[in-house]
């Protein structure tokens, strides 16, 4: 059984790269094809649920990094097994629906495989028992997840708003990186399942602890786009239909409220929690709701209301009772059905309209019976219509936030207003497209394939289903989601559709009536949401784009002065950083060593030194490129004289040769230029001439540091000089330490030797202006 | 511009050149010598063919494009280094055979290894001469 959570992600990954090819082969039907990948996990999963819900997790373990203590952990709970059950049972609905909704797009591989790739990602984030497998795969989804918003990349908008939330939901990534290694250093573990066995309340007393709690909370807030980060979702609706439906409203962004509800025993310990994610998770579902009533566009109202619900999910958790983290899981899971579903069916209805604003569409239940079905089974659940699955997670909403500290009048309030806005929205964008006055399209509206209808509309039975079966939904999802979120066991009260006659029902009958009248005079609200909306455009979009400016501005400028394209310029500053830094670091005073210390001078090597003074003096000064590279020439051979003199001839040769063939590489390069001529003023030749002599002098100093201090490295030559026969079995020593003991720098050398060598033939062959442009 | 006295030189001189590349190949081990600097002589035959008879018979001469053979080098000197990790050892420990062959001596994974750092060096020696000369040339 464990086996399985291995084999879960790596088969959706590779199903995800066969896509391409099976689609090349198999054109649309591929589809199909692939949606038998997640059907087989939905099997798997559901297979694990009687041991989840006898209260046992499944899991698995292999080492990976055994000396880091990383491992392929994984960990299934009652939790994971909610999340689960989402991302394979929707995941399998969408595949099926992109197939019908995309049909004929030549890129529709391309799209499958990202799409599995957000699935695996996304299984990888709710199974994962090891903090940092778990960062892993929370980044895939942020990358997946940017490749599917740009998915038409040929639209402006649509690169610029997967950027967007690829920048807040990385940003929030780095976040959680810093967060779990505090955490893991503090708690000294990283497996979750250990994390939540520990002594909260000792855990969060430890210094740093509101560090970790901070930024573990940044990551969630992100990645379920909680205010004051919630401006990425609504853009993100550029992608295709299916992509919102299934990472922006079901499965990626409730990785935030998974993080919070997964680590909730250890968090909510800390004394910041309640004062945090209370008021933001108040303010999401405040704002969302809001901006929802201002929206013109069927993927932007139903945005922002799960920008509302994520909300809700982040203050219940927030709330942190038992009652309240019941409420979440149900509100979770009714979302999830709705939600998808809708999204789906507002694909539908642009797919057959090419209209996306409720206003101009109307009468659609003729043309699209099958689509609009769909719609209100999923509309009800939205609205919290009693026998529906939204009726029953609303009403345990209400009653934990009448239970939740802080009076109920208020929570009571600000729930009312949320719902029945959810109730006016459900009837605008379930309802009134197909049952609302007929319109007349230009084109002719007409139902889509099987693919298009059966998934939102399972999705939208689903939540009938669950209502009307409470109890057994209960306890197969809700129930133990929750006692895996709070870790406690035992038997509590089932889920329940009547209540009976309690304030809760009162606050039900009063949100129904508050919905309509919304309904009823939307066009006001719509004024007063977009009015909102324009305050709102102020906030924290505007920060995120003045952030965004701001850094492109500072690497512009920085570039201009740092890579301004003049070889000298970038010369000068190398050599002038290498002076200072090597300056920086010798052992001052340096001493001039004296005495015994101090080789008599031979006649040879004063010779030689002296032609090359002379050299290097007559490069300076010399009238042609020619005459000045032959007397470095003289320098170089000069230097590989003086290797000979004191036995190194190894490096005598090298220098040889290398000096032969720079001589060589000049004469080509000159060959390019034009005609010499003095181009540098005065000033400039004298800047030259003291950079010059100050990096020699430094170099000097080097060389003389070196000599006097006679410092411990030498037990490395020494070492060497006594292995290199015996443990390399090799006489001589430099090759020895190039091929054996220094090996992998020797490889890594050449490595850039043969990347520098493509760079240099690319850039001569690639020059815009070369004659020879083109040719091989 | 050929020069005939060059051209026969090099003619002359390129299989020694060749042949005292490998010889310091092969010896580097003990004595001076070794990949790099056989690399770079066995480069230097090839420079020195480029010269005198044009860059398109050198590379002719030298049969495969020197790209690949930059890359055949690396891929001998990771494979090098892989071998040891066979018998347990870590990346790029050096094994060796444990009787000594005839004429060549004691053979192990470090002259498979400097083999790859020879191949390498030629390879990228002449493809940044080839790319340099064959721009000036054409024009």
């Amino acid at each position: 059984m464990g086996l399985w959570l291995l084999i879960l992600p790596v088969m959706v990954f590779v199903a995800g790269f066969l896509a391409p090819w099976l689609h090349k082969r198999l054109g649309h039907r591929a589809g199909l094809g692939l949606a038998l990948v997640p059907l087989a996990g939905l099997v798997a999963v559901a297979g694990m649920g009687p041991q989840i819900v006898a209260g046992d997790p499944v899991t698995f373990r292999h080492a990976w990094a055994p000396s880091l203590a990383i491992g392929l952990d994984f960990y299934v709970d009652g939790l994971s097994f909610l999340f689960l059950l989402l991302i394979t049972g929707i995941g399998l609905l969408v595949t099926l629906y992109a197939a019908g909704y995309l049909e004929g797009d030549k890129n529709l591989g391309r799209f499958y495989l990202s799409l599995f790739a957000f699935m695996g990602s996304m299984i990888g984030v709710v199974s994962a028992d090891h903090l940092l497998l778990l960062f892993v795969f929370w980044e895939l989804t942020s990358l997946s997840s940017y490749l599917l918003i740009s998915y038409y990349h040929e639209d402006a908008k649509a690169r610029a708003s997967a950027l967007q939330a690829l920048l807040v939901t990385v940003a929030g990534g780095l976040c959680f990186l810093a967060g779990i290694i505090l955490l893991g250093q503090m708690a000294e573990t990283y497996l979750i399942s250990e994390l939540l066995r520990m002594d909260p309340a000792a855990l969060m007393s430890r210094p740093g602890a509101s560090a970790v709690l901070i930024l573990l909370l940044l990551a969630a807030f992100t990645k379920s786009a909680q205010f004051p980060f919630h401006f990425w979702l609504p853009n993100a609706m550029v992608a295709p239909a299916p992509v919102s439906a299934y990472l922006h409203s079901a499965t990626m962004v409730k990785a935030g409220v998974f993080l919070l509800a997964r680590l909730f025993p250890i968090l909510s310990a800390g004394s910041l929690w309640f004062p945090v994610v209370v008021p933001v998770g108040a303010a999401t579902l405040v704002t969302g709701v809001l901006l929802a009533c201002g929206e013109k566009d069927l993927k932007r109202i139903l945005a922002y209301t799960t920008v509302a619900v994520l909300g809700t999910l982040t203050l219940l958790l927030g709330i942190g009772t038992d009652l309240a983290v019941r409420a979440a899981m149900a509100v979770l899971l009714a979302h999830a059905l709705y939600k998808a579903a809708l999204f789906l069916v507002a694909g539908s209805v642009d797919h057959a309209t090419g209209i996306r604003d409720p206003e101009k569409l109307g009468g659609l239940s003729r043309l699209m019976p099958k689509t609009a079905t769909a719609a209100w089974l999923a509309a009800f659940s939205m609205a919290g219509i009693p026998l529906w699955f939204g009726f029953v997670s609303k009403e345990t909403l209400y009653e934990a936030l009448l239970g939740a500290p802080g009076g109920a009048w208020f929570w009571g309030t600000v729930g009312l207003l949320g719902s029945a806005i959810m109730v006016a929205l459900a009837a605008e964008v379930g309802w009134k497209p197909f049952w609302g006055s007929p319109r007349k399209f230009t084109n002719q509206p007409h139902e889509g394939p099987w693919q298009m209808w059966l998934g939102p509309g399972l999705l939208g039975g689903l939540g009938l289903l669950a209502g009307i079966l409470p109890g057994a939904t209960g306890a197969m999802l809700v129930v133990p989601a929750e006692q895996a979120v709070l870790q406690a066991k035992g038997v509590v009260d089932p889920l329940k559709l009547w209540h009976g006659f309690t304030p809760v029902l009162a606050l039900s009958g009063l949100t129904f009536f508050l919905g309509w009248v919304i309904f009823r005079n939307l066009p006001s609200a719509r004024r007063l949401g977009s009015l909102f909306g324009k305050w709102g455009a102020w906030g924290p979009e505007r920060m995120y784009h003045a952030l965004v400016e701001g850094v492109l501005a500072f690497a512009r400028w920085q570039t201009s002065v740092l890579q301004n394209g003049y070889l000298r310029n970038y010369f000068l500053t190398c050599v002038l950083f290498t002076a200072a830094l090597v300056g920086w670091f010798l052992p001052w005073p340096v001493v001039f060593p004296t005495g015994e210390s101090l080789a008599r001078p031979h006649v040879l090597s004063v010779t030689i030194c002296l032609l090359m003074i002379a050299g290097a003096v007559l490069a300076c000064v010399a009238n042609s490129r020619f005459t000045a590279i032959l007397c470095l020439g003289v320098v170089g051979m000069g230097v590989a004289m003086i290797f000979f003199i004191f036995s190194a001839p190894d490096l005598a040769m090298t220098q040889i040769l290398v000096e032969t063939l720079t001589l060589v590489l000049f004469v080509l390069a000159f060959y390019r230029l034009p005609f010499f001529k003095n181009y540098s003023s005065r000033g400039a030749k004298i800047r030259d001439a003291v950079l010059g002599v100050v990096f020699g002098a430094v170099m000097a100093m080097v060389v003389l540091a070196e000599q006097s201090s006679m410092s411990p490295d030498r037990d490395v030559s020494q070492y060497y000089g006594e292995q290199s026969l015996v443990a390399a079995k090799g006489a001589n020593v430099v090759n020895v330490i190039l091929v054996d003991f220094r090996a992998l720098d020797t490889l890594g050398e050449i490595t850039v030797l043969a990347i520098a060598a493509l760079g240099v033939s690319a850039m001569i062959r690639l020059r815009p202006a070369s004659k020879n442009r083109g040719k091989p | 511009m050929k020069s005939v006295i060059l051209a026969a030189l090099s003619r002359l001189i390129f299989g020694l050149l060749l042949l005292f590349s490998i010889f310091l190949l092969l010896r580097g081990h003990n004595l001076p010598g070794g990949g790099f600097v056989g690399g770079l002589v066995a480069a230097g035959a090839f420079v020195l063919q480029a010269l005198a008879e044009g860059f398109a018979e050198s590379r002719r001469r030298l049969r495969l494009p020197a790209r690949v053979i930059m890359g055949i080098g690396l891929l001998v000197a990771i494979t090098s280094g892989i071998l040891g990790m066979f018998y347990g050892y870590p990346f790029l420990t050096g094994i060796w055979t444990t009787e000594p062959l005839p004429l060549l001596g004691k053979l192990g994974t470090p002259l498979m290894f400097d083999l790859g750092v020879y191949l390498t060096v030629l390879g990228v020696t002449c493809q940044v001469v080839f790319s340099l000369g064959e721009e000036g040339e054409e024009s």
